[in-house]
């Protein structure tokens, strides 16, 4: 591949430099893999320095990143589940709707729900975002994991508790579910209506209800609120109503396991996320007062997917940087060069210390910067970061052009295998 | 309970679904079996997906697809085994070990926590150590150990789904005994899954095998009574008369009437057995002893065949996978 002609000359001049006196370039050969393995830096600097223009090992330039891929649907015990290859990393997402009652929940209070006003402006819209985000978070209805003891690289094999990169992983996927207010409260409750309490146990009553309501699927929270609202309306006759409660909520367990891990763990863990929650149908619950518990309807046909709100894609980038101790040539003006590889492979990750992660919505002026994370050093400057949003910007409609594919497949059924 | 290295759920805890089945309108019903009693389900196998292990594989059975399954419904969906496994090594064992004259392999089966009805935990539970363990026995025997003395082998399987041992709708932890005697089904057909998928992973990663260890399952079956049989049947001898037959790869969600099942792991090439695990009461057809065993071994038998059915698809994947790996090496030797 374009790994020898690139890789030969060079880093075989800089290691036997350093150990042989006389630097004969072209009697010893190694394959590329070696050199890989004993000097790794000076490796991707050849790389990145080569005459031909800067590739990276991979045969990518350092702005391209890996054509990512999505399969979503095939696991038969959850509620959604996607699997995302970037490369060589592989990661499945499998979500798990469970139902946790509110008497479960110590010092539950029921929150204040005001009616949702029709139009509904910026403003207050964002207020019931925050107040829901808060909500969720409070009551610990997202709890994702990430899993990397599955064998997926040699550095993590079971038999250990979950390494720190997993649990920062963990940790970093449950504050963006948090922060990005990607899924709305509305959407997890489980109301109990008590004037519709008498018939709950039959469906046809029920059933009634949300099929009238789910010829507007594209919005399921407003179905909702008007299901309760219906339903409080239709039944006041005569009898004083009481209020429509909340009884339960749906939890939404995610585990993400990384079946192959070749750098950036993040983005792929991530986009499986997003695209297992756009898989997700949760069934139509509701509370039976007799059995004082929530039962679902297994009909698909009344199952509901969330409206997520946005899709907030990362993008992570490394800064590789390297002083020219002496250029080959003799020059010995110390000079720093440094390159930003966007979606890093195994390899490079072990080369670079200075990563940024741009979690963005949307690309050009319409663009939102959801969350900025950086760290490991100070060469990633205000001219990179322009760049960079530009360039999660392009991955964005990447990844929104596979993740709209999704559901625009149809049921979900169709693919096994 | 909280373990603090992971993302703990609410404190109270939480409870899967419960679907609300009269209300439907219909009953679930087992997805009858529609290939012969002498056919194995369709499988999957494709080596080499986790580039970053020495070896790799994955395997997916048909999922069985039976009359009787309804679509649309979230309750009610067919399943079927999903199994991936990498090989990490040989490679040289720490220094703080004591000295090995062969290979040490050792193996782990963890089921993820959405491959079974019921949600799994991240920590290995005994089930899962005790498959670990029927698998390395399996896999020992196949090794060349010798070759790589003072070395490891770490060999991980994740059980992406699993097999249930009753349908959706059965209470789970029921002791009606009905069911319970189709209890342990599915983790055989785990189990020879596992034994198979790692075979593959250990010979993708290059190590040194005697053969192929093949896993086969096979299970004592009787058809369904009728109402005036099952009466009768109530009385021990009349059982002993009533029919069975001997079914290879038995589905769970297929069946329910298995009175016992055996699992084998075997080496066509040198018609061996390494691992051999039965469960369950072979049906007596008389009163001898005799009698007894000839069953047994038809089962044993029937097994066997269900491991060199499977084999063929192992070594069509092996002829692939090193078709594709000649071709992808070929232009840099030239």
């Amino acid at each position: 591949m374009a790994i020898k002609p690139a890789s030969g000359p060079t880093p075989l001049g800089a290691s036997t430099s350093a150990t042989s006196p006389s630097p004969s370039t072209h009697t010893l050969s190694f394959p590329a893999q070696t050199f890989a393995k004993l000097a790794p830096i000076p490796f991707l600097h050849a790389h990145l320095t080569s005459s031909t223009g800067a590739r990276r090992p991979s045969g990518r330039t350092p702005s391209e990143s890996r054509p990512p891929n999505i399969h979503t649907g095939s696991l038969t015990h959850t509620s959604g589940s996607a699997v995302v290859r970037i490369g060589d990393t592989a990661v499945v997402c499998g979500i798990r709707g469970e139902i946790l009652l509110t008497k479960d929940v110590a010092d539950w209070k029921h929150p204040e729900i005001s009616s949702i006003p029709q139009e509904e402006n910026d403003g207050t819209r964002r207020k019931r975002r925050k107040t829901e985000a808060d909500e969720i978070a409070r009551l610990n209805l997202l709890v994702p994991n990430v899993e990397l003891s599955t064998g997926c690289s040699p550095a993590h094999l079971p038999g250990s508790p979950p390494s720190d990169l997993a649990q920062t992983l963990s940790h970093r996927v449950l504050t963006l579910l948090h922060t990005s207010q990607l899924l709305e409260a509305a959407e997890l409750r489980i109301w109990h209506h008590p004037s519709s309490s008498s018939s709950s146990s039959i469906l046809k009553p029920q059933i009634t209800e949300p099929l009238s309501t789910s010829s507007n699927p594209n919005n399921p929270t407003i179905t909702t609120v008007e299901g309760f609202e219906g339903g409080g309306t239709g039944d006041t006759d005569g009898a004083l109503v009481a209020k429509p409660q909340i009884k339960a909520y749906w939890t939404l367990h995610i585990t993400l396991l990384f079946l192959s891990l070749d750098g950036n763990p993040f983005d792929a863990a991530w986009c499986a996320l997003l695209a297992a929650l756009l898989d997700v149908r949760l069934p139509r619950a509701w509370w039976d007062a007799d059995l004082e518990n929530v039962l679902c309807s297994p009909l698909v046909s009344e199952s509901t997917r969330f409206s997520l709100n946005g899709l907030p894609v990362p993008l992570t980038v490394g800064v590789f940087s390297r002083e020219d101790e002496q250029g080959i040539g003799g020059e010995t003006e110390k000079k720093r060069a440094k390159w930003c590889l966007v979606d890093m492979d195994g390899f490079e990750e072990g080369c670079v210390r200075e990563t940024v992660c741009l979690v963005v919505k949307g690309e050009g002026d319409s663009a939102e910067i959801v969350r900025i994370e950086k760290g490991g050093g100070g060469l990633f400057g205000r001219g990179e970061m322009r760049e960079l949003v530009g360039a999660a910007g392009r991955r964005w409609r990447e990844w929104k052009a596979l993740l709209d594919g999704i559901r625009g497949d149809g049921s979900g059924d169709t693919d096994m295998g | 309970m909280a373990d603090r290295r992971r993302v703990n759920g609410p404190a109270g805890g939480t409870a899967p679904p419960v679907y609300a089945q009269q209300a439907a309108g219909f009953q679930n019903t087992r997805r009858s079996r529609m290939r012969g009693p002498n056919q194995i389900r369709k499988l999957f196998l494709k080596t080499g997906l986790t580039p970053s292990a020495s070896g790799s594989a994955y395997l997916e059975f048909e999922p069985s697809l039976g009359q009787n399954g309804v679509p649309g419904r979230l309750s009610d969906r067919p399943s079927a085994l999903k199994l991936t496994c990498t090989v990490h090594g040989p490679r040289p064992l720490p220094r703080s070990a004591p000295f090995t004259p062969q290979l040490l392999l050792s193996a782990h089966i963890k089921y993820a926590p959405f491959a079974s009805r019921q949600r799994k935990g991240y920590v290995r539970d005994a089930n899962e150590r005790d498959l670990a363990v029927h698998l390395e026995s399996a896999l020992r025997g196949v090794l060349i150990g010798e070759r790589w003395p003072k070395s490891g082998v770490d060999v991980v399987i994740t059980v992406l789904e699993g097999e249930e041992d009753c349908l959706e709708d059965e209470p789970f932890a029921s002791t009606d005994s009905e069911y319970s005697r189709s209890k342990g089904l599915g983790m055989m057909s785990v189990l020879s899954g596992c034994i198979t998928v790692a075979s593959a992973a250990i010979v993708d990663a290059g190590i040194d095998c005697v053969d192929f260890v093949i896993g086969g399952v096979a299970a004592v079956a009787r058809p369904p009574l009728t109402n005036k049989q099952k009466a009768k049947s109530r009385v021990k001898s009349d059982y002993a008369e009533s029919i069975w037959q001997i079914l290879m790869d038995p589905s769970p969600a297929e069946h329910e009437d298995l009175d016992a099942f055996c699992v084998v792991g075997y080496l066509q090439s040198r018609d061996e057995v390494t691992e051999l695990w039965v469960k369950g009461n072979t049906p007596n057809k008389g009163d001898s002893q005799d009698q007894e065993e000839t069953v047994l071994d038809v089962l044993t038998d029937r097994a066997v065949e269900a491991a060199i059915a499977a084999r063929h698809v192992v070594v069509e994947a092996f002829k692939e996978s090193n078709k594709f790996r000649i071709q992808s090496h070929s232009p840099d030797q030239g």
